[in-house]
């Protein structure tokens, strides 16, 4: 690093208040412990849920390796279930940001301008019952 | 400065190992079109590949059992025998005289109110194309059902219906024992906790990480919604299953066609609305549901409470009646039901 | 309005929609992972000229940006309107109330917290309206917004300290 450098980084830390970090280590703490609560209150589960524009289009099993196409507003998604994980790999969206997420087993994946909906969890949602007899 | 870098750099790591907690229990549920329905298999689990492995046997042995026990393929085991009634036995694989067996003893037990051999009548109604058989093709065939012309030899392992034209249709019961093979199956994996739901015939045991027992609510029979239910009760180590007039049926000419056939008369039974069974085996509520439903009264409640089970009931006024047994696990969501079945 | 307030909207608005294009160029390595440039420009026009230009900056770049980029009107416009106007009043509200508590640095965390969080709500209201998959994405969205507001502001602090000989110059 250059000596010029680090004057600017000492320079610009300089100017920066107790309360500015006070604020960073508030706002750390905050999304840190959020991440790891996540991680214990994620739905655990194999059933791979499909949304688009709200309405469920498909329930699949991560366990069971297939590729479906999604039509949503804006175009065609392409959704993979493949060795108990899912992704996605097509998706007409600019930002393509739902396939640079990659791989994953837990969560859910958005892709906002298709409206679609990717969620890894154990399907429940009525409240607390665990199956109907019908 | 430094020193506040560093107390942040640490106070972040501190946080990120707090985070490799151990593994604990976890929730993997699966479903699976099978046996013309969605069967769903829920267990607890620590281990993603315990409960896969559990759940791929469960899966290959229904599929398996589908096809030994399909009234509507032509190559199953059922229609084999019923392609041979009149003619001569067939020997059959284990889970086919195994099921059928139980489905003789439950006919004894239940006066005959549950019987398979009306499948010869039920299979006339189609409630897709929503036909029905006419009078005189009832009476015609009623003398081919009864499960006592169905002979069931335990040495050979086969099984002989005794009249030319006879069916067996095992529909009443198939699911109900399949949840019974799959919970079976979970156990000898070494799953702690699980609920096999076949269609409407469910199964659970054990508990949930949340060390409640497995929560079954019971369909409205008037709410024509998909998670409309009247109550709900917490499964341990228990089974249930329910027959309905609405699960499949048609409307013509103001006269309701449901698929449950009365096997005295073969037309559909009247009486009751909605029957749920609970008790130790699904193989024993899915039949007895049907035997109960059929009965078409009440009274016929004492019938399942001898055999151990128990009954909650809704009769054609929309008045809900349960068994002495369950008032403490059974919650009512409605204290009547009303409304109307709609086409 | 004065013609010197025109010509800086003018300027810093097109600053601004110039940072957010260029922005769209730089390929990011983590999804969620947006640099939010175009807000360094909205903080200086707050610290400089007040909430008003800042305002109509943060409109401006939002507006026709979009109709550049060819979102207008669709989901991309919804959340970016909605998380530009409320860092924005949440930067200036806080600017005005303790000016001198945060240096553009902590300004800017706060602005990036609440574009965040205005996102994440407006979501789940209009698009997504699941509340474990907004609950999922937050802490990850919260904290890379952390780290693209802090470097923004120090590049805001910076911007500002040469500056500042001009501007008093100027006026």
């Amino acid at each position: 690093m250059h000596r010029k450098d680090r004057g600017l980084i000492k320079e610009l830390l300089k100017q920066t208040t107790p309360y500015d970090w006070l604020l960073l280590f508030f706002l750390i703490i905050v999304s840190l412990s959020g991440l790891i609560s996540m991680k214990k209150f994620l739905p655990s589960g194999s059933l791979v849920t499909i949304e688009v524009e709200g309405r469920e289009v498909y329930k699949l099993s991560l366990f069971q390796d297939r590729t479906v196409e999604i039509k949503g507003p804006i175009g065609t998604t392409v959704v993979e279930i493949k060795g108990q994980r899912v992704r996605i790999v097509e998706s007409p969206c600019p930002n393509k940001i739902c396939i640079k997420q990659g791989w994953i087993s837990r969560g859910a994946i958005v892709c906002l301008p298709n409206r679609v909906v990717v969620t890894v969890g154990s399907g429940e949602t009525t409240g607390g019952i665990d199956a109907i007899t019908r | 400065m430094k020193k506040v870098l560093h107390i942040l750099f640490s106070l972040t790591l501190a946080f990120l190992l707090l985070s490799c907690h151990k593994e604990s229990d976890r929730i993997f549920k699966r479903s699976e079109f099978l046996m013309d329905t969605i069967v769903t298999v829920t267990v607890v689990s620590s281990s993603a590949e315990d409960a896969d492995r559990a759940m791929n046997r469960v899966f290959q042995e229904l599929k398996q059992m589908e096809s030994l026990l399909n009234f509507f393929s032509t190559t199953s085991e059922i229609s084999v025998i019923n392609n041979a009634a009149g003619k001569h036995p067939v020997r059959v694989s284990d889970t086919t005289y195994n099921l059928l067996s139980l489905a003789r003893e439950i006919s004894e037990k239940t006066e005959g109110n549950f019987d398979i051999t009306v499948g010869v009548i039920s299979h006339l109604y189609d409630f897709l194309k929503k036909s029905h058989p006419s009078d005189s093709d009832i009476n015609r065939l009623l003398p081919l059902v009864g499960y006592k012309k169905m002979e069931l030899n335990s040495d050979k392992k086969d099984v002989f219906l005794q009249l030319k034209g006879m069916m067996i249709d095992p529909g009443g019961i198939t699911k109900g024992y399949a949840a019974d093979r799959a919970v079976e199956i979970l156990k000898a994996e070494g799953i702690k906790a699980a609920l096999v739901a076949v269609a409407g015939d469910i199964r659970g045991y054990g508990l949930k990480p949340d060390g409640k027992g497995w929560i079954v609510g019971i369909k409205d029979p008037r709410d024509s919604s998909e998670e409309g239910v009247f109550a709900i009760l917490e499964l341990r180590d228990m089974a249930i299953s329910t027959s309905g007039d609405y699960q499949r049926f048609f409307i013509e000419n103001g006269t309701l066609y449901h698929h449950i056939i009365d096997p005295k008369t073969g037309k559909p039974a009247k009486g009751l609305i909605s029957v749920s069974v609970v008790g130790p085996k699904a193989a024993y509520t899915d039949a007895l549901a049907t035997a109960l439903f059929v009965k078409g009264s009440v009274k016929g409640i004492k019938m399942v409470e001898a055999l151990g089970y128990s009954a909650i009931i809704v009769d054609n006024k929309g008045e809900i009646h349960f068994s002495e047994h369950l008032k403490k696990m059974l919650k009512l969501l409605k204290h009547r039901i009303s409304g109307s079945l709609e086409d | 309005m004065q013609s010197q307030d025109r010509v800086r909207i003018a300027l810093l608005a097109g600053y601004a929609i110039g940072l957010h294009m260029l922005e769209r160029l730089i390929p990011t390595p983590i999804p969620w992972l947006r640099f939010g440039l175009a807000n360094i420009i909205t903080l200086i026009a707050i610290m400089l000229y007040g909430f008003r230009i800042g305002m109509m900056i943060t409109l401006i770049r939002v507006f026709l940006g979009s109709l550049f980029v060819g979102t207008f009107l669709g989901p991309a416009f919804a959340m970016s309107l909605g998380g530009g106007i409320v860092s924005t009043c949440a930067m200036a509200v806080v600017y005005r109330t303790l000016p001198l508590l945060f240096s553009p640095f902590g300004l800017s965390l706060i602005g990036a917290f609440f574009h965040n969080v205005t996102q994440l709500a407006l979501a789940y209201l209009l698009f997504v309206r699941r509340i474990e998959v907004i609950l999922y994405l937050s802490p990850i969205i919260l904290f890379l917004g952390i780290i693209t507001g802090g470097i923004n502001g120090l590049i805001c602090g910076f911007i500002i300290k040469r500056l500042e000989p001009e501007i008093t110059h100027i006026s």
